[in-house]
């Protein structure tokens, strides 16, 4: 097979930090070629340089030989590369026809020649069985079908490469077939798919080859046929180190929390979560493994109350929670660490100080008369102090949290919520974009929460954290706990799997 | 610190700069600058009654201008303070001339608690609208100012109108005058004393705290347990009530009687005035008296130099369109980083 | 005798009804080419107190009404120009940019008229706009009077309507400008320029804009006085809303703002005791039930309101 696309030692460096070194990638024509690796690996920043969306910082690319300067998504588009993005690019209040004929300049007439651009589409759609029904808006159309919109919108642009980024990701089982049959179609008639998924299961069924990513570099390009489901999980997650230096507890008796059957938005495999029961004890931490978008944001959304799940029941001290609000849950002594701390955590144009007492500025502590009178004295004295215990990096306790660090961000966040002294701490991705010696430092205060008996939900994409820190691992699939391990030697190939969904 | 400096540097700059293109359109028609603005400054202050205009009309901006803060700071839009302004003044009016044996100060402390409740309900409005329909709040409030307007010119051409000039009756009890030789009348007391209750609200309680939280960023106070959707509504009831105030206020102390008009433009002054004032009650008052200034001076300036009182309205458009620009320009991403790389000492390379 | 004066007076009522919506139409139409574009302008009324100004001015010194319209267009793309780099490059808050663009228009516009004519100068009158009948059509009894003898300004001003609804529905300009109102990311993916298509928008607003303001001035009455737009921007901004974004729709609207108005005034020249205000509520009121209880939200643009910045890291 000839070769269609090379990409030849692509870097890509943010700031001090490299997304992509010395990348090498080569698509031939007509095959379905997969990127594998776990969240910040570097495929997206890849595919955003395929798409002209990036500027590479150094490397070649070359097109059927030639090489090529990708710098806008027309000229992507012009050279043949087109790309379904997870979260399709369509404007809602048009029709399926509109969509696909925007920005469109085939021909120079002004006018839109409906009839016969729609006997283009139609051929088109029915040449790679891409089942659309044209003039029906995009919003009364399955997301399956504004998938097939999004193929047919790249084909009838003319593309030869089109990258999928985890195109299974919003679909159900028979809608995946579906999508396969259409992949399959494509490449008989000698197109390229670039295919993005951790779903092992479906990467085995489709690839022809199979790329594996790592921490911004290449692996491994493999066969399909000459590996298998371990081989690859394995190289995806790379070697673990299985002893980690913190103790492991057993589980206690003791409920802190106690999920029954909770289920909310659970025909979405993706922003759902379904029929999930577990418990947390006191003093243990159970983590909570899963590649990002499973439903952890859900699960950890509705353990801290922000959101009021569907279906089932939660226990708190073994007491009922009647209603889902994050203040009686802050009042039930639950801290929550949110997944994004500049969008949930912290106002960025509060001070240090502020945002220390953003939950606990009405306790009797910091506040007379319900808040009517501000001990101000107190505060600022309360804050410098934690400045100092948290190692807090700012100019002063005025200086707006917006201009700090990302380190010394989270520093706030977990200084605010762990000196309630909660019961349960829910952490959400509590080291993402940290660095190494920030992340030592909410680790260690995580463990020395726990070991004050605190219960803890942590919630990682990260899996050496995970198995770093937890007593017990429970994975996530598709909105569902699909096993539950001990964090005590845990059974790092049987996770890894799990979380692939691959379970069985 | 260094907030605090950009957050003054930017409306004094705006200011600034207005006056000096100002200063070039003078020069463009002929005039002389420096004899303008002698004449200019000179007519807000050269007598006590003069010194006195000034503050009474700085007294209806001021109102208007921390109606517009506190919703402001609360992250919605108040568009509506003309609206709400002239309500309170209506019912002001319909108390004070209908309400039979109460007279002297309690009957103008019923007029203005009424004329408080009145612009009040009259924001509320749009606030229940934003958080139980999802209704932009802007167009909702714009609309209510011209239901309110009409509403007002019903009232002094129809049931409320005295004699044949299309106008109401003047209110039976007027507010104090602090002095003798000047027009100044006790709302100016009233609209500092509010102002700093506002600032003592916003800054040294826990609910002004938690209401500038949930302007800032609703995400994460709802995820820290604020219920946002109340300080929302709260925000707009208060910040109409504080508008209603001043139309009340501004009848019993200086326009007396409804007439074609009154209020005119207020509620749109009010949010260039908070604008400018950088959201802070303090320098919302400040913004307020300068505003004023500008309009007192324009006619003399006009009398003495020959230059048309609209230089001074260009001027102070000027100053809201440079103030607002300025804003946004720190605000942009790049300009943020620029300057947190110029006052940060620079890292060092990792390797 | 009862009848004949019921035709007439129904037949002026709707003619003034064609002429009062004329203005409010340009401008609807101006607002409604911004906010397919994602910019919510809500200084219109500044952008056409600064048309009329000049639409007068020029039609003063030349005698010629029509480059009064012309000069009008012109000056609306000028102010409308400082919103739009604010807007669009500086992500400024729209809202507040057009009630800049409100007090400072309106401001330089008297300075202007002041300057030329002098500060105590009685109203100064220019060539009225000539009405143009159209031939035959105008012939027909009540609807001719109505609808063909008009200036124009108000044939080309009804003429826009069909005209915008085909470029929306039916070009391909037209689809990839509304997308930028909707999903600016996806068009920006599909290959349209974003930033220059909220620039033409701002043009054709403030073209718009500039024109309805020079009708007032050159065809409507022919004079100017400091607040002679009277609100006629935000008007044309609820029409925009109660037309649900639809160049028919805003037509309805336009007219029946117009005929609200039109009505009012014929009310109160015949006796002054009507409480002509309550009925010119109507509009306002109706619109805002409209939008409370049908939630019209989801008809507008989506983005509408929205800075958009190229993605960048």
């Amino acid at each position: 097979m000839r070769e269609l696309l090379v990409m030849k030692n692509i870097t890509k460096k943010f700031g001090d930090i490299y997304a992509n070194k010395d990348i090498n990638l080569i698509i031939r024509e007509g095959e379905v070629h997969t990127l594998l690796g776990e969240n910040g690996a570097g495929k997206s920043t890849l595919m955003n340089i395929l798409i002209g969306l990036y500027q590479p910082t150094s490397g070649s690319i070359y097109y059927r030989g030639k090489k090529v300067k990708i710098d806008s998504p027309s000229k992507a588009m012009k050279l043949g590369i087109g790309m379904v993005h997870q979260h399709f690019m369509l404007v809602e209040a048009m029709t399926v026809f509109e969509n696909i004929i925007l920005g469109v300049t085939k021909d120079s007439s002004i006018f839109i020649k409906k009839d016969r651009i729609k006997k283009d589409i139609l051929e088109l759609a029915s040449k790679y069985g891409l089942n659309v029904e044209i003039d029906k808006p995009i919003t009364e159309i399955s997301v399956g079908e504004q998938q097939r919109v999004e193929i047919l919108k790249a084909l009838y642009r003319g593309a030869e490469l089109l990258i999928l980024d985890e195109p299974t990701a919003a679909l159900t089982d028979i809608e995946v077939e579906g999508l396969f049959r259409v992949i399959k179609k494509l490449i008989s008639e000698k197109k390229s798919v670039v295919f993005i998924s951790h779903k092992m299961r479906e990467v085995l069924e489709i690839s022809d080859r199979i790329t594996i990513l790592r921490m911004g570099h290449t692996i491994k390009t493999l066969d399909k046929n000459k590996t298998n489901a371990e081989e690859l999980a394995a190289l995806m997650i790379g070697k673990k180190m299985v002893s980690s230096k913190y103790k492991k507890v057993s589980k206690t008796k003791e409920n802190i929390i106690a999920l029954e059957h909770i289920s909310f938005n659970k025909e979405s495999k993706h922003n759902g979560i379904k029929d999930i029961s577990l418990t947390v004890g006191k003093g243990e931490i159970l983590g909570i493994a899963g590649v990002d978008g499973n439903g952890q944001s859900q699960l950890a959304q509705v353990v801290t109350g922000v959101i009021t799940p569907h279906e089932g029941n939660i226990y708190l001290y073994g007491k009922k929670v009647a209603q889902f609000d994050p203040n009686d849950f802050i009042n039930s002594n639950i801290s929550h660490i949110p997944e994004d701390r500049n969008k949930m955590g912290l106002i960025g144009d509060m001070s240090v100080k502020e945002n220390l007492i953003l939950k606990s500025i009405e306790k009797s502590k910091f506040s007379l008369k319900k808040g009517l009178f501000l001990k101000k004295k107190i505060i600022n004295q309360y804050s410098n102090e934690m400045k100092k215990k948290y190692d807090i990096r700012c100019s002063s306790i005025d200086q707006e949290v917006r201009n700090l660090s990302g380190g010394n961000q989270q520093k706030i966040v977990l200084a605010r919520e762990l000196e309630m002294e909660p019961e349960l701490l829910v952490a959400v991705h509590p080291t993402r974009g940290l660095d190494i010696g920030a992340t030592k430092y909410v680790h260690d205060k995580i463990i020395s929460a726990r070991d004050k008996g605190c219960g803890v939900i942590l919630i990682s994409a990260d899996f050496d954290e995970i198995l770093k820190l937890s007593d017990r691992i429970a994975v996530m699939f598709e909105g569902q706990i699909v096993g539950i391990y001990s964090g005590d030697n845990p059974p790092i190939d049987e996770i890894s799997l799990a979380m692939a969904g691959k379970a069985e | 610190m260094k907030n605090m400096l950009i957050k003054i540097f930017v409306p004094v700059i705006s200011v600034l700069c207005s006056f000096i293109i100002g200063a070039i359109l003078i020069t463009i028609i002929g005039g002389n600058p420096m004899e303008a603005y002698t004449y200019l400054f000179k007519g807000a202050f050269c007598t006590p009654a003069n010194i006195g205009e000034t503050v009474i009309k700085a007294v209806p901006l001021i109102f208007t201008g921390l109606a517009a803060t506190f919703a402001y700071k609360c992250g919605v839009f108040n568009l509506g303070g003309e609206g709400q302004f002239v309500m309170g003044a209506v019912v002001s009016i319909w108390i004070s001339t209908t309400l039979k044996g109460i007279t002297g100060i309690p009957l103008i402390i019923i007029s203005l608690t009424l004329g408080t409740i009145a612009g009040g309900i009259w924001g509320a409005i749009p606030g229940i609208l934003k958080i139980t329909r999802g209704l932009n709040e802007i167009i909702v409030s714009i609309m209510l100012n011209y239901v309110a307007i009409l509403f007002m010119g019903y009232l002094y051409t129809g049931p409320l109108r005295e004699g044949n000039v299309p106008q109401t009756a003047s209110v039976p009890v007027k507010l104090g005058r602090i002095f003798s030789q000047s027009r100044v009348h006790y709302g100016i007391v009233i609209a500092l004393i509010l102002t700093l209750i506002i600032y003592y609200f916003l800054f040294y309680t826990s609910k002004g705290f938690k209401l500038r939280a949930v302007g800032l960023n609703q995400i994460a106070s709802q995820f820290n347990g604020l219920p946002v959707k109340k300080f929302m509504l709260f925000s707009f009831i208060i910040s109409g009530a504080i508008a209603g105030l001043g139309g009340s206020v501004e009848l019993h102390g200086t326009q007396f009687r409804l007439m074609s008009g009154f209020g005119q433009g207020y509620g749109f002054d009010g949010v260039a005035i908070a604008l400018i004032g950088q959201l802070n009650p303090i320098g919302t008052v400040l913004v307020a008296y300068l505003f004023a200034i500008l309009r007192t001076g324009a006619t003399t300036m006009q009398v003495g130099s020959g230059m048309p009182t609209s230089v001074i309205d260009i001027i102070q458009a000027l100053v809201i369109v440079f103030a607002v620009a300025g804003s946004a320009f720190i605000n942009l991403p790049k300009i943020r980083q620029f300057f947190s790389n110029v006052f940060s000492k620079p890292r060092k390379e990792p390797l | 005798m009862e009848t004949v004066f019921d035709i007439i007076f129904i037949q002026e009522l709707l003619l003034s009804t064609v002429r009062m919506a004329t203005p409010i139409l340009i401008v609807a139409l101006a607002e409604l080419y911004s906010e397919r574009a994602g910019l919510v302008n809500i200084g219109l009324d500044g952008i056409m107190t600064f048309g009329a100004l000049s639409g007068f001015l020029i039609c003063y010194i030349t005698g010629n009404p029509y480059l009064g319209i012309l000069a009008g267009a012109i000056s609306g793309i000028l102010i409308n120009m400082i919103y739009a780099f604010c807007t669009i490059h500086l992500g400024a808050e729209q809202i507040v940019y057009g009630m800049a663009i409100n007090i400072f228009a309106p401001a330089l516009a008297s300075f202007i008229y002041k300057i030329y004519f002098g500060i105590s100068s009685t109203l100064v009158q220019a060539t009225l706009m000539k009405t143009v009948p159209i031939p035959i059509l105008n012939k027909i009894p009540v609807l001719g009077v109505v609808f063909f003898n008009h200036t124009p300004i108000v044939y080309i001003a009804y003429l826009l309507v069909p005209l915008t609804y085909v470029f929306f529905s039916k070009t391909k300009l037209g689809l990839n400008y509304k997308a930028i109102g909707e999903f600016p990311k996806a068009a920006e993916s599909m290959g349209i320029n974003v930033m220059l298509n909220k620039y033409i928008a701002c043009i054709i607003c403030g073209i718009l804009a500039g024109i309805g303001g020079a009708y007032l001035t050159t065809a409507y009455i022919s004079t100017y006085s400091d607040g002679v737009v009277a609100g006629r921007g935000f008007i044309a901004l609820s029409a925009v809303i109660f037309g649900r974004w639809m160049p028919g729709g805003v037509l309805l609207a336009a007219l029946l703002f117009g005929f609200t108005d039109a009505l009012q005034l014929r009310l109160q020249v015949m006796s002054s005791g009507t409480p002509y205000q309550l009925l010119a509520m109507i509009p306002y009121l109706s619109t805002l039930f409209v939008l409370a209880f049908f939630g019209i939200k989801k008809a507008g643009p989506k983005a509408n309101g929205k800075p958009y910045f190229r993605e960048e890291r």
